[in-house]
């Protein structure tokens, strides 16, 4: 390495050259290493792999070749980064010193620290701030395209494997998007102070987590290259392993994304169960801990499976092997379990962080106590187990198994108790309370109004009889966009206004918060309620035509679209605007008593000077009963 | 405020909140439950078998049920947003009280949702029996459905070798369908039937109905099947037994 | 407050303008708009009455060299297709009469179904001069089938199998002398949107040889729009 001569001689001893390494790796090398890496591997493939000529098995050298490109590219993506450093000198018996740890904090660096391998979590966490902004960017791009395309009877705007493609990448990237909505930007960046802690317990894993979902993006965008996925978001097989080489993109983010979820869990999962703040007792701990850890904590068991489900489908495609393929005596039902028992632990994993993120909102703009914490972690604690028992409700029109769909209904429909629960934490604590009306107040309302929605919904859908009238219908569609947009996205936003001053220093502009609000909300409610009405009526799930009957329902909805994104355009201004020249936020804007408020703004590099010491739990507001 | 002068709380049903509550709840379960429960069962369209039925029917009385709770979150949410509401950059005062709890409220909701669980549950599950006992039924008639990639195909196996791409069935009599998939996994969808069950290539599946209404019905396919699910689709004909009888003729096979 | 409303305003507007931008941009580079519509052919007498009649010619070839993928074979040259174009025009109510010169080899198909013709005009097709109701299932080298949305129009189904060559009469390069010709006439309905394809596999190499080809507009599939004359 020639770098001892280029820089200049203020760093001594003999660390100087590995630290310069770290120095010059940012986003830029990672994405050129990435490349480079998916250009090598191309032409490695190429000249390794035997031709596949007989036709037998299903096994193409086209996906061969792009399973490997994409390793090459993860693989230098993350050496680019600078992943390799840390794990390969602790290898040589070489831990990093203190000023590269310090350098790895993003200490003295300003904004270059944004485009780095950065631990410090607040870092970190407006890192996943600008990339699920960029995500549901992308996501809301293609639905827009989805809702163009069916704004009128018969489609043919785009061409079906167009819009086959949009549809399945929409549906996945959004799911990744809510996934990482809030544990991402909040879960790290407020989560840590709101414990008293001083960062994450393994600051390594934390950039990790997030770079491993940087580098899995491209993998799905490329998919629009290499004929698109053309399979809806689930990726059911044996359809995909009939699609095209996009499909492979598919596989690549999934099994990409899975490793970093499962990062991302065990990093939470440890940090709040080792490093709450002296007296932070379980029953002093906020509730919007219990909704990170109970998400992050679910994605532990499902996205191994998810990994696992994606590992099998890329042999099935490019290696011929017949997991899914009933020819070769596998079964494509095996896949819709695997998936399932992802999928449905994952619905929760997106859910739950909104509403906990809700309740912890709901006593400081309700001035009064959190109603009932217990049955609150009760709610979180009784959804969260129950839901790794319940994928097969997603089968139950399979013909997999039909002896077992009474025992998943019963599984399915006890979640509406402990969801029950979360309904009367929230309305318990709005009751009498002396409401300061704010945009996240107004969520608590949306949030009670749209989960009702879906909640009730979501019981004719648990119900098997109904189920085989609304299974695969735009019911189920619309049904699922209640909770995870309803529900979910509306407490993302609301945390995006609430912890705004904290994570930036400044003031979310209050009326393009309402604009964006209003806008949002009844937008939404107009696209899917007539969805529901359409679903019903019969229209299919992911169709890019549909029969006259269904046209009125359809405009509606895709005018309801168009309102979502002129709300979402708003906010994203409003994020903007506020975050380059908003007012400054005084440290405690909401007068909350959570430990993240207790810190001046900018929060300083390890948050505390001294750690608190925490006596009470945060919920103390009210007068005294007399 | 009068809570201030009062030296004794009034008793709950004389408190202001509380019958404005019960009012609201009143009214929104009422309107609630109407809306939602009539507007689906509407668009839901003609019901052309006893599955559909009461699968409407299922779906109005959950409606009901789940009404009250709806109605009840929604007037405790209304009744707060129109008494104590304010705005501005500051904090209003505190709550004039501190309830962290109340137990016998908690324990009653977490009953009477445990109940209205059971009552889905047990209700669905002995819908679901009759469903499955009637694949079972001797007398149903027996088809044999084809999809593949884009069209269905149906053979009439208790009729010879009739085959056809349009579903003939007669009205009131109880059928059995078999159901499979030439390559990938399809949905067979009567929607005015309300039976839905996916053609999976390989494995056989079934699903059964008795038709009750003369008319013709729309068959769609359920699952994403690649570039043209959405146009997977075709007519169901339900005709009279003597109607049937004459089109199986034309077609070659034994009434 | 009128600088941050405007600011919001523009942003709506910018945003709008991307996605309008990137959808047009997506429509069209995806859609193929070549669309061959039918040719008058004066009137003809049906069972339905006297009603005007079109023809409409296309081909089936065993590779892309031919068709609207251009003489390289455009970017699956090894692809079968259907040419010249996929995508057809036909007025309502009225005969058309359809000729498909067939150049591709066959094999056994996977459902005698669409081994038979469907929904035309008699229920009969005219394969090289000889009317019949149904081919070889053995020797099926495509078929064209027609099918459309199930709503309350009358539907359009039509589906005819395109006997295979022998491979005998396949030369190594270019194509057969002796296409089979198939020849049958259909009756439209109201106007509305329909789709053809084929229904015999074969997307080689490909889950059910459903894939490739088969999964991709402009190669065995297309738009069939019945539209007002």
């Amino acid at each position: 390495m020639t770098t001892m001569m280029d820089r200049p001689a203020a760093t001594p001893g003999h660390s100087a050259p590995k630290k310069a390494l770290i120095e010059r790796l940012n986003i830029f090398t990672a994405f050129a290493l990435g490349i480079i890496g998916a250009i090598v591997f191309y032409y490695v493939a190429k000249a390794i792999l035997p031709a596949n000529t007989d036709g037998s098995y299903i096994k193409s050298n086209n996906d061969q070749y792009v399973i490997f490109s994409m390793i090459g590219w993860f693989i230098g993506f993350m050496t680019g980064i600078g992943a390799l450093i840390g794990p390969f000198r602790w290898l040589l018996g070489k831990d990093l010193n203190h000023d590269e740890n310090m350098f790895y904090a993003g200490k003295d660096q300003g904004v270059k620290r944004y485009f780095r391998y950065t631990t410090d979590h607040k870092v970190v966490g407006i890192q996943y701030l600008v990339l699920t902004m960029i995500i549901f960017f992308v996501g809301g791009v293609l639905a827009m395209l989805i809702r163009t395309n069916l704004g009128h009877a018969g489609g043919g705007w785009l061409q079906p494997q167009t819009y086959n493609a949009i549809v399945g990448t929409h549906g996945i990237i959004m799911i990744v998007g809510t996934i990482i909505m809030i544990t991402g930007p909040f879960g790290n960046f407020i989560m840590p102070i709101m414990i008293g802690a001083r960062d994450m317990a393994f600051p390594r894993l934390n950039a990790l987590s997030l770079w491993l979902i940087i580098a899995a993006v491209p993998c799905i965008l490329s998919s629009f290259f290499l004929g698109g996925i053309s399979t809806g978001w689930v990726a059911y097989n044996p359809l995909a392993s009939q699609a095209p080489a996009g499909m492979d993109g598919y596989i690549m983010f999934i099994c990409i994304f899975a490793l970093s979820t499962m990062v991302a869990g065990a990093n939470i999962t440890t940090t709040v169960i080792k490093m709450r703040a002296k007296g932070m007792t379980w029953n002093r701990t906020p509730i919007f801990i219990y909704g990170v850890v109970a998400s992050v904590a679910l994605a532990l068991p499902a996205f191994p499976v998810f990994f696992l489900s994606q590992v099998m489908s890329g042999m099935d495609r490019a290696a011929g092997s017949t997991f899914y393929n009933t020819m070769g005596g596998g079964s494509g039902w095996l896949y819709e379990n695997l998936f399932w028992i992802m999928g449905h632990p994952e619905v929760y994993v997106i859910l739950i962080p909104g509403v906990a993120a809700l309740m912890e909102m709901a006593p400081v703009f309700t001035r009064r106590p959190l109603f009932s914490f217990n049955l609150a972690i009760m709610g979180i604690a009784g959804i969260s187990g129950l839901s790794i028992l319940v994928w097969a409700h997603h089968m139950y029109t399979t013909g997999w198994a039909p002896l077992l769909n009474g025992p998943f209904m019963l599984t399915t429909e006890l979640i509406s108790i402990p969801t029950g629960l979360l309904f009367l934490v929230l309305i318990g604590t709005l009751w009498r309370g002396r409401l300061w009306m704010t945009m996240p107040t107004a969520s608590i309302y949306a949030l009670l109004w749209n989960f009702m929605i879906g909640g009730i919904t979501g019981i004719y859908l648990s119900d098997v009889p109904v189920d085989g009238a609304l299974h695969g219908s735009m019911y189920v569609t619309a049904h699922f966009h209640y909770t995870l947009m309803g529900a979910g996205l509306t407490g993302a936003l609301a945390s995006l206004v609430y912890w705004f001053p904290k994570m930036t220093g400044r003031m979310f502009d209050k009326t393009l918060s309402w604009i964006g609000f209003w806008f949002v909300q009844i937008g939404f409610n107009i696209a899917f309620i007539s969805m529901f009405f359409v679903g019903l009526a019969g229209q299919p799930r992911r169709v890019e035509a549909y029969a006259a009957m269904f046209s009125r329902g359809n405009m509606i909805t895709t005018g309801g679209a168009y309102l979502i994104m002129a709300g979402m355009l708003v906010l994203l201004y409003g994020v903007i605007s506020s975050w380059t020249g908003g007012v400054k936020a005084p440290m405690n804007p909401w007068f909350a008593k959570t430990l993240e408020w207790s810190v001046p703004n900018p929060v300083p590099l390890e948050n505390f000077d001294v750690l608190p010491v925490v006596t009470s739990d945060a919920y103390g507001y009210g007068k005294a009963q007399s | 405020m009068s809570d201030l002068e009062a030296p004794k709380r009034p008793s709950v049903f004389e408190r202001k909140d509380i019958k404005q509550t019960v009012y609201f709840w009143v009214v929104f379960t009422a309107i609630i439950g109407y809306a939602a429960a009539e507007l689906q069962a509407r668009s839901m369209g003609v019901s052309a078998s006893e599955t559909m039925s009461t699968t409407i029917h299922m779906m109005r009385v959950f409606t009901w049920v789940a009404a009250p709770i709806a109605g009840l979150v929604a007037a405790m949410a209304m009744t707060t947003l129109i008494s104590k509401i304010h705005f501005g950059d500051t904090p209003p005062e505190e709550a004039d009280h501190q309830i962290r709890n109340a137990t016998k409220l908690s324990a009653t909701w977490l009953i009477v949702s445990s109940v209205l669980c059971l009552f889905a549950v047990v209700w669905g599950t002995v819908v679901l029996q009759k469903d499955n006992a009637a694949l079972l039924n001797p007398q149903a008639m027996n088809v044999n459905v084809t999809g593949q990639q884009w069209a269905w195909n149906f053979d009439y196996i208790d009729n010879g070798t009739v085959r056809s791409q349009d579903l003939y069935l007669p009205v009131n009599k109880p059928v059995v369908f078999h159901i499979t998939s030439k390559d990938v996994i399809h949905g067979f969808w009567i929607v005015q039937m309300g039976i839905k069950v996916d053609a999976n290539p390989g494995y056989t599946t079934e699903t059964s109905a008795t038709p009750n209404k003369i008319g013709i019905y729309d068959l769609r396919c359920a699952e994403l099947c690649g570039l043209y699910h959405a146009f997977m689709q075709t007519k169901v004909h339900v005709v009279s037994q003597a109607d049937y009888d004459a089109w199986i003729k034309s077609q070659g096979g034994q009434a | 407050m009128n600088k941050r409303l405007l600011g919001a305003l523009g942003t709506v507007i910018i945003g709008a303008g991307v996605i309008a931008g990137i959808g047009t941009y997506v429509a069209s580079a995806k859609n193929d708009s070549r669309v061959l519509a039918a040719t008058p052919a004066g009137t003809i007498n049906t069972a339905q009455g006297n009603l005007p009649h079109y023809t409409l010619d296309m081909s089936a070839y065993p590779d892309s060299m031919a068709g609207s993928h251009g003489t390289t074979g455009g970017k699956h040259p090894g692809w079968v297709t259907y040419g010249p174009v996929t995508n057809f025009q036909v007025p309502a109510h009225s005969v058309i009469t359809v000729t498909i010169k067939q150049y591709d080899s066959g094999a056994r198909i996977t459902n005698d179904f669409f081994a038979s013709v469907h929904g035309t005009i008699d229920g009969t097709a005219i394969i090289n001069g000889k009317a019949v109701k149904s081919v070889d299932p053995e020797a099926v080298g495509h078929t064209f089938t027609l099918h459309g949305l199930s709503d309350a129009k009358s539907q359009l189904f039509v589906s005819v199998p395109l006997p295979s060559l022998p491979d005998a009469l396949i030369p190594s390069s270019g194509y057969s002398k002796t296409p089979n010709t198939i020849t049958f006439s259909l009756i439209t309905g109201d106007a509305g949107k329909y789709v053809w394809n084929c229904e015999y596999p074969c997307g080689d190499g490909t889950i059910a040889r459903f894939g490739g080809p088969m999964s991709t507009q402009g190669y065995m599939s297309g738009n069939f729009d019945v539209v007002n004359a």
